[in-house]
């Protein structure tokens, strides 16, 4: 039983701990477990989740992306003016995700044919693109965006379009990290960087794959964001990076690289959630939730590292 | 002296005299945060002053709220010799030698939107804040009366972030100010990282706690844009109470679509403006009032097409006519 606890993935305990704090809500306030707010969950979470399935990709090849932040609210601004100047929806959108596309791009590039550290490249972008979504906004909130924009995030199909949209992406990325042979080389290559190169993975593809996926779904995390808001800010999505790093790492991504799941991604995402929505309806101080959500992450690592050290017999 | 000598005292002279008269025509204006909106209508009264004085102005400031990272944007610009410096101290006690400082040295400060606590200062030109926070508490009272038949029910409300004079003040405002109907309760009170979406999910979320809640006060811009895109969502417009500081493009949405009841508003093209002139005033030794109060006003759907709001709602229809005609 004992060896069965110790080998279970570390995501396995955050499932079971967040089931526990839905669980304890439930009971605890009379409004947790009803309709509206299991779907006000649903809308809250996705944003976040997208983010941080794509930057869980990068901490899987022991990167990091500081940008996405930075790139969401670029790109979100970028995607009003265009929807603003009557481009029309579908080419607005799609436009943007090409600019995120190429955002990953270029930093892949700095990163695997520079050879500059991802930690730099991703905080210069984190200074870049807010700078670019400033000046492409002019400092001011982008509004009188067509009435379509909002629609659809704010719109059902049974559930909310939002939750579809992170569980097509979290089934998309699943797949390609767990199925496919360009989601192997990621682990190999977040494990041991050398051997995969050695072993003829082409490691610069893989780099490239995991910054586009990042900035992609950051780009994507953007547009949602606009059309949730109706609106776009150059300075929403302020220090999204730092919640996206913290739900990937509490799902059980490892900053030395070669692990980390969608699933656990998620689930990081929904615990950070389901900790801000409990706070209103627990009447925590605000200040004391920060605290909370910090020592967490402390030891969600903490748990992690135990375990792993447990495993490797010491 | 020899030549060389000479000349070197003659390019100093020149120098020193250049930048005098450089000096003469620059006025510095540091904001909290210039990447807010509400700075950057700070910015255009002040160049559109700057224009009809012929000076130049240095539009300066921190990204984001950062009280160190002002001081020494104000060191630097005193460093140049402005002929004057219009500032919106970041908080209240860390400004305040670093201000009396600049006074000391000789350059003009006049102070916009938020103190600080030094009185060595030429004017300060802001908005009540707790005024705006007791017309927000009116029009919350006068929305609830309008739609429920008498001024009753919980309320909340909803600040941007911690710790911040002007925010502060409204909220006292709007708590004391709802006092006056014994009959609302203000019972919640959540605080955001000044985001949209944090107070779209807080909106929803504190709206879940209290089911019965009948109304909010969002205390700026940015949680005025989140709050009503959540009520726009809920479709709860024509049933709930939303009362918000400020105007921009997402609260002027949500003031058409009927999410947002009414918008308190206060003139930072004025505060720009005004503390341009005043700075230039007071560079020429003009004795100016210590306080001034720039105004607040509350707008909702019935009054928002008066074109004497146009410019308050939005700068860019900001026209100023001469002072006496109208």
């Amino acid at each position: 039983m004992q060896a069965l606890l110790r080998r279970l993935p570390i995501e396995s305990y955050v499932i079971a701990f967040t089931i526990a704090l839905w669980v304890a809500l439930a009971w605890a306030t009379p409004n947790f477990l009803t309709e509206s707010n299991v779907s006000n969950l649903m809308r809250q979470t996705p944003i976040a989740a997208i983010v941080a399935i794509g930057v869980m990709c990068t901490i899987v090849i022991a990167g990091i992306d500081l940008s996405v932040g930075s790139v969401a609210a670029f790109c979100g601004v970028a995607f009003a003016q265009m929807c603003r100047h009557d481009f029309g929806l579908a080419p607005s959108a799609a436009l943007t995700l090409l600019a995120g596309v190429s955002v990953g791009l270029t930093n892949a590039a700095a990163i695997g044919r520079l050879g500059i550290p991802p930690f730099i490249v991703t905080l210069a972008g984190l200074q870049v693109y807010r700078g670019l979504a400033l000046l492409l906004a002019g400092g001011m909130t982008v509004g009188g965006l067509p009435a379509e924009v909002k629609d659809f995030a704010r719109g059902t199909t049974g559930l909310p379009n939002l939750f579809w949209t992170m569980l097509a992406v979290a089934i998309a990325v699943h797949y390609l990290l767990r199925y496919t042979r360009t989601g192997r080389y990621l682990y190999a290559m977040g494990s041991n960087a050398e051997a995969a190169r050695r072993q003829g993975i082409n490691t610069f593809r893989i780099t490239v794959v995991a910054y586009v996926l990042s900035s992609g779904l950051a780009a994507l995390a953007g547009v949602l964001l606009v059309s949730r808001l109706s609106i776009a800010s150059p300075s929403m999505a302020n220090a999204y990076e730092l919640q996206a790093i913290a739900a990937a790492v509490v799902g059980g991504a490892s900053l030395f690289g070669g692990r980390g799941t969608v699933l656990g991604a998620v689930v990081g995402a929904i615990l950070f959630t389901t900790m801000s929505n409990a706070a209103v309806l627990l009447g925590v101080d605000p200040f004391w939730e920060m605290v909370l959500e910090g020592l967490l992450i402390a030891l969600v690592v903490y748990l992690d590292n135990l375990q792993k050290r447990r495993q490797s017999g010491a | 002296m020899n030549w060389k000598s000479m000349i070197a005292a003659s390019v100093a002279t020149a120098a020193i005299g250049a930048s005098a008269a450089q000096a003469d025509d620059r006025v510095a204006v540091i904001v909290k945060a210039t990447t807010s909106e509400y700075w950057q209508w700070v910015f255009k009264g002040a160049e559109d002053a700057g224009k009809q004085l012929g000076l130049k102005i240095e539009k300066l400031g921190t990204p984001k709220d950062d009280a160190a990272g002002q001081i020494s944007v104000l060191e630097s610009a005193a460093g140049s010799k402005p002929a004057a410096i219009v500032i919106s101290p970041t908080i209240f006690e860390a400004l305040g030698d670093p201000i009396a400082k600049v006074t000391d040295a000789g350059i003009p400060v006049i102070v916009i939107d938020s103190g600080a606590k030094t009185d060595k200062y030429a004017s300060f030109l802001t908005t009540n804040n707790e005024a705006g926070g007791r017309a927000a508490a009116n029009a919350m009272a006068a929305c609830i009366k309008e739609r429920t038949g008498k001024a009753a029910g919980k309320v909340g409300y909803l600040t941007a972030m911690a710790g911040h004079e002007s925010l502060d003040s409204r909220d006292k405002g709007f708590v004391e100010g709802m006092k006056a109907y014994p009959d609302v309760k203000v019972v919640g009170n959540r605080v955001a990282n000044n985001e949209e979406a944090e107070g779209m999910n807080l909106t929803a979320d504190m709206l879940t706690k209290d089911p019965d809640l009948v109304g909010l006060f969002a205390d700026n811009a940015q949680m005025g844009t989140g709050s009503g895109a959540s009520i726009n969502e809920q479709k709860l417009g024509s049933k709930f109470c939303l009362v918000a500081f400020d105007s921009d493009a997402g609260e002027l949405e949500h003031l058409k679509d009927g999410s947002i009841y009414a918008l308190v508003i206060q003139d930072p093209y004025m505060m720009g403006f005004g503390g341009v002139w005043y700075g230039f005033a007071a560079a020429h030794g003009v004795r100016l009032p210590k306080n001034v109060d720039t105004g607040v006003g509350t707008v909702t759907k019935a009054n928002m097409n008066d074109p004497k709001l146009a410019g308050l709602l939005d700068v860019s229809k900001r026209k100023l006519g001469p002072y006496l005609g109208d």
